[in-house]
């Protein structure tokens, strides 16, 4: 029984910090650490309409990507 | 289904069964592409090809390219090809496909065999080839043909893609790094219980939970961070060399298998964690090497982020912008005083003052009146010229120097570091002790499994660690040991190669003299007004106006200055000036002499006269100041059996007497850029180990074909990006001081080297004798490498005290 506990616990663990990592590594292959002045400076652009500017510019992107799939 | 029925590719060496191949007579092919290849290779006489690169695995040439035409264009030809001045092409490509150093061989054979083709010289490091070609026999088109024709792919080369490249391996490495200490720090907090059960007693049921989550994280470190080892090690095998990849990665798989086994059997100890210890450490040495590895490209993008991208010329009477490249010969250009000058050409309008230093080395600045003529790379003074230019840029002096740099650069010889050295007798020691320990066990007799476990121990107590680390952390101490100073390296692997050199070349003008003119002897005839001649040279730009500037604001006292009523310069000869019922004269012997002044006081050094009223009061002897410690420097070299040897740019006598004053006994003056460029081409026929210091873009090639270049941080931007040291302060003292720097941190490194063998010769025969439990193994591991590290520490400790 102790034994289970102790393989449960490990493995809890690992995966909670497995989850992590995977984060950290999703951030670095994004680019999100490649400027580090940009990374630093993130937390001053982090309010409402900054995200929403983000969202509008995400959109954006995704429509020109249509309108190239269009044939013309 | 059976293996044997797998037979490789002829060309590529891919293995396919039989039925789907191609048969060719002897040869089977996987397809159309590697068939053509094949036989294109033979017919022309390269089929050793095959020989030497044993059995690579290629890419096949299955690809198909959009038509090679478009290479042809004229645009395409303005962008990428240059004309040298033998009227032949030149472009620069980077080459996919290149496996190896056969396929580096085949691509210059098969280029070199094509009519047309003068040169093609291939890097295998970045996969750059550099061709050179008739264009009149042969277009740009078919050359890349040829090049698609056995198998590879090449597009024209561009600064920007190689850094991003550099990124990308760097982000590489970021995220095999993240994996590998996550990992193992887990894998560390496990072994301490696997530790401590060893010493108190654990239940095997205990153990062998421990061992699979052991496993579970040593497996990513082993097969993903480890993965570069792998690589490495296969690239190694393949060129015939035993390197530290490839003991790195045998040491840790095996001892991954090998703990896998006792896993399963629940028997015995498992060593994950000295799996994702040595991935985990080595990788970080590695990681630690490529971060201090120079871009070498970086140099080629030199032109277009250091010079402007236009210039003012006159078109309809209007002076208007126009794009460098654009300017025909014959257009009109505008410089106006302190600009540079970027094309050659003759002034039509307009003179002044050009300082030639860069090009030149000649430190005084040249006169210039109508008629003569501008070279591209020197800087006007005062000049507000129009010059009618008589080359394009393509052809100016200023672009063939970057093409002769980027040559220069592309063929600077390579050194062998010690740790490659080294690690490759290492490495096969170490793999063969380990075999022969295993065999010997076996046959004494053991079991298998026991002889295994000792066979291994050998390769995993040999830990790389110490050794991978020996040569980055010392070289680490060392850039920061520089970096304090204000000398920076750029490169790790320079610090060695500074370390065996054998010739110092320097400078004159601004590597060992300040490079501008200074007050050396003051002669007062006449009491008079400073002030007088204090506000006459401030309004001249001349560099010896400016000396005595400086020399009077330093060592006279003079009330506020004047402002004169009347003010005169006359180029070349001085300037006048009238203040109230004074009239005052200030300049050179002939401006005394055309002005009827009495001068009985002649030099053969720079001269200055001032006279006040017609009457001769002061004279100030001018010299371009020695640097201080540039005897010193020459001495200490001297006694390190480094000799120096002064190229300079300046004529004779000046040169001759900077070098008496110094001491060096070796000098060459009225170099031309090209003429240091050979001298250091011909040293190194010498097989010396050439230091070049310099400042201007006189030196530049010298600079890049030298195995290190040092450059004064207030020299020339190019230059700057071109050396490979760069001292901040200018001053001498820190030019020897790198070379104190590098040898100091060269002697760390055989240190380090010299630690981790003794410790590998304590360990490896108690590891062979099967003497060795898994706690010795880890803590030695860990002891050694803390002990390179601490080592390289103590240097720095030392110095910086002192």
């Amino acid at each position: 029984m102790d034994n289970m506990v102790v393989a449960m616990m490990l493995g809890a663990s690992l995966f909670l910090g497995s989850i992590a990592l995977i984060a950290f590594l999703w951030a670095v292959k994004s680019g999100q650490f490649d400027d580090e002045e940009k990374f630093l400076n993130a937390v001053k652009f982090d309010n409402e309409d900054d995200l929403n500017d983000a969202i509008k510019q995400e959109k954006k992107r995704e429509d020109l990507k249509k309108k190239n799939y269009k044939p013309e | 289904m059976t293996l044997s029925n797998k037979i490789p590719c002829s060309h590529c060496h891919l293995e396919f069964t039989q039925d789907v191949m191609i048969k060719d007579e002897d040869h089977y092919f996987c397809c159309n592409g590697c068939q053509g290849v094949f036989h294109l290779l033979s017919d022309e006489g390269l089929d050793s090809f095959y020989e030497k690169s044993h059995g690579v695995t290629l890419t096949p040439p299955t690809q198909q390219y959009e038509d090679s035409l478009n290479f042809n264009a004229p645009a395409f030809y303005d962008k990428f090809v240059k004309i040298n001045d033998e009227g032949f092409s030149e472009v620069s490509l980077i080459i996919e496909g290149i496996h190896c150093s056969a396929c580096v061989w085949l691509n210059e054979k098969a280029l070199h065999k094509m009519d047309g083709v003068i040169e093609a010289s291939i890097n295998f490091t970045n996969n750059k080839a550099h061709i050179i070609w008739v264009d009149e026999v042969l277009k740009l088109s078919q050359i890349i043909d040829m090049i698609r024709a056995i198998g590879y792919n090449a597009y024209p080369y561009d600064a920007s893609l190689q850094e991003a490249h550099a990124n990308k391996v760097r982000k590489d490495y970021y995220l095999r790094m993240a994996v590998a200490i996550f990992s193992s720090m887990n894998v560390m907090w496990i072994a301490v219980a696997q530790y401590a059960g060893y010493f108190s007693g654990i239940t095997q049921e205990m153990k062998t939970i421990l061992n699979i989550a052991e496993g579970v994280l040593a497996t990513p470190v082993l097969f993903y961070s480890g993965w570069v080892f792998f690589r490495g090690a296969y690239f190694g095998i393949k060129n015939k060399v035993v390197n530290m990849d490839l003991l790195v990665a045998t040491g840790a798989l095996l001892t991954y298998i090998y703990s896998i086994y006792i896993t399963l059997l629940e028997h015995g100890e498992a060593y994950f964690d000295s799996v994702s210890m040595i991935i985990t450490f080595v990788l970080i040495g590695k990681f630690l090497e490529v971060l201090s590895k120079k871009n070498a490209a970086d140099t080629l993008d030199i032109i277009g982020k250091h010079l402007p991208s236009e210039v003012n010329i006159v078109r309809d009477e209007k002076i208007v912008p126009c794009k460098l490249e654009e300017v025909s010969i014959g257009a009109t250009v505008v410089v106006s005083s302190g600009e540079k000058v970027l094309l050659d050409g003759y002034i039509v309008k307009g003179e002044g003052s050009f300082d030639e230093s860069n090009l030149t080395g000649e430190s005084e600045p040249i006169y210039k009146v109508v008629g003569d003529s501008v070279t591209s790379g020197t800087t006007s003074i005062d000049a507000d010229i129009h010059f009618k230019t008589t080359k394009d840029f393509e052809h100016s002096t200023l672009s063939n120097l970057v093409t002769l740099l980027e040559s220069a650069i592309n063929k600077k010889p390579k050194i062998e570091q010690l740790a490659n050295r080294l690690s490759e007798h290492f490495s096969t020691t170490i793999l063969v002790l380990s075999f022969l320990t295993f065999i010997s066990w076996w046959l004494w007799p053991h079991s298998f499994e026991t002889s295994l476990m000792v066979g291994i121990s050998v390769i995993v107590i040999a830990c790389p660690c110490a050794l991978g680390l020996a040569t980055p952390v010392a070289t680490l101490v060392g850039l920061n040991l520089g970096a304090k100073r204000g000398i920076l390296f750029k490169e790790a692997a320079q610090l060695e190669i500074m370390a065996k050199a054998d010739v110092l070349l320097v400078d004159k003008t601004g590597t060992l003299t300040v490079g501008k003119p200074e007050v050396f002897k003051e002669t007062i005839i006449k009491e008079f007004d400073y002030k007088l001649l204090y506000s006459l040279v401030k309004s001249s730009k001349h560099p010896i106006s400016k000396g005595i500037q400086k020399y009077l604001l330093e060592n006279r006292e003079f009330s506020e200055e004047i402002i004169f009523d009347l003010l005169t310069q006359v180029p070349a000869r001085g300037i006048k000036a009238s203040y109230k019922d004074f009239e005052v004269l200030g300049g050179n012997l002939k401006y005394m002499q055309e002005n009827q002044v009495g001068v009985d006081y002649v030099s053969n050094k720079t001269m200055f006269y001032f006279a006040v009223d017609g009457e001769l009061v002061c004279v100030y002897e001018m010299h371009d100041k020695i640097k201080n410690g540039a005897i010193e420097l020459v001495e200490s070299l001297k006694n390190r059996a480094i000799e120096t040897i002064m190229l300079t740019g300046d004529n004779e006598k000046s040169a001759m007497s900077v070098a008496d004053e110094i001491g060096i006994e070796k000098i060459y003056f009225e170099l031309t850029p090209e003429e240091k460029l050979e001298y250091v081409n011909k040293l190194h026929t010498q097989n010396k180990v050439v230091v070049m210091v310099g400042d201007g873009i006189n030196d530049i090639l010298a600079l890049a074909k030298a195995d290190i270049g040092i450059v004064m941080g207030s020299g020339s931007d190019i230059a700057v990006d071109v050396s490979d040291v760069v001292l901040l302060n200018d001053s001498l003292e820190s030019l020897l001081g790198a070379f104190k720097i590098s040898k100091t941190t060269f002697s760390l490194i055989k240190q380090n080297f010299a630690i981790s063998l003794v410790y590998n010769a304590i360990t490896i025969p108690l590891a062979m004798a099967g003497l060795v439990i898994p706690l010795v193994a880890a803590l030695s591991m860990s002891f050694s490498s803390l002990l390179v590290v601490g080592n390289s520490m103590r240097i720095r400790y030392k110095w910086n005290r002192s």
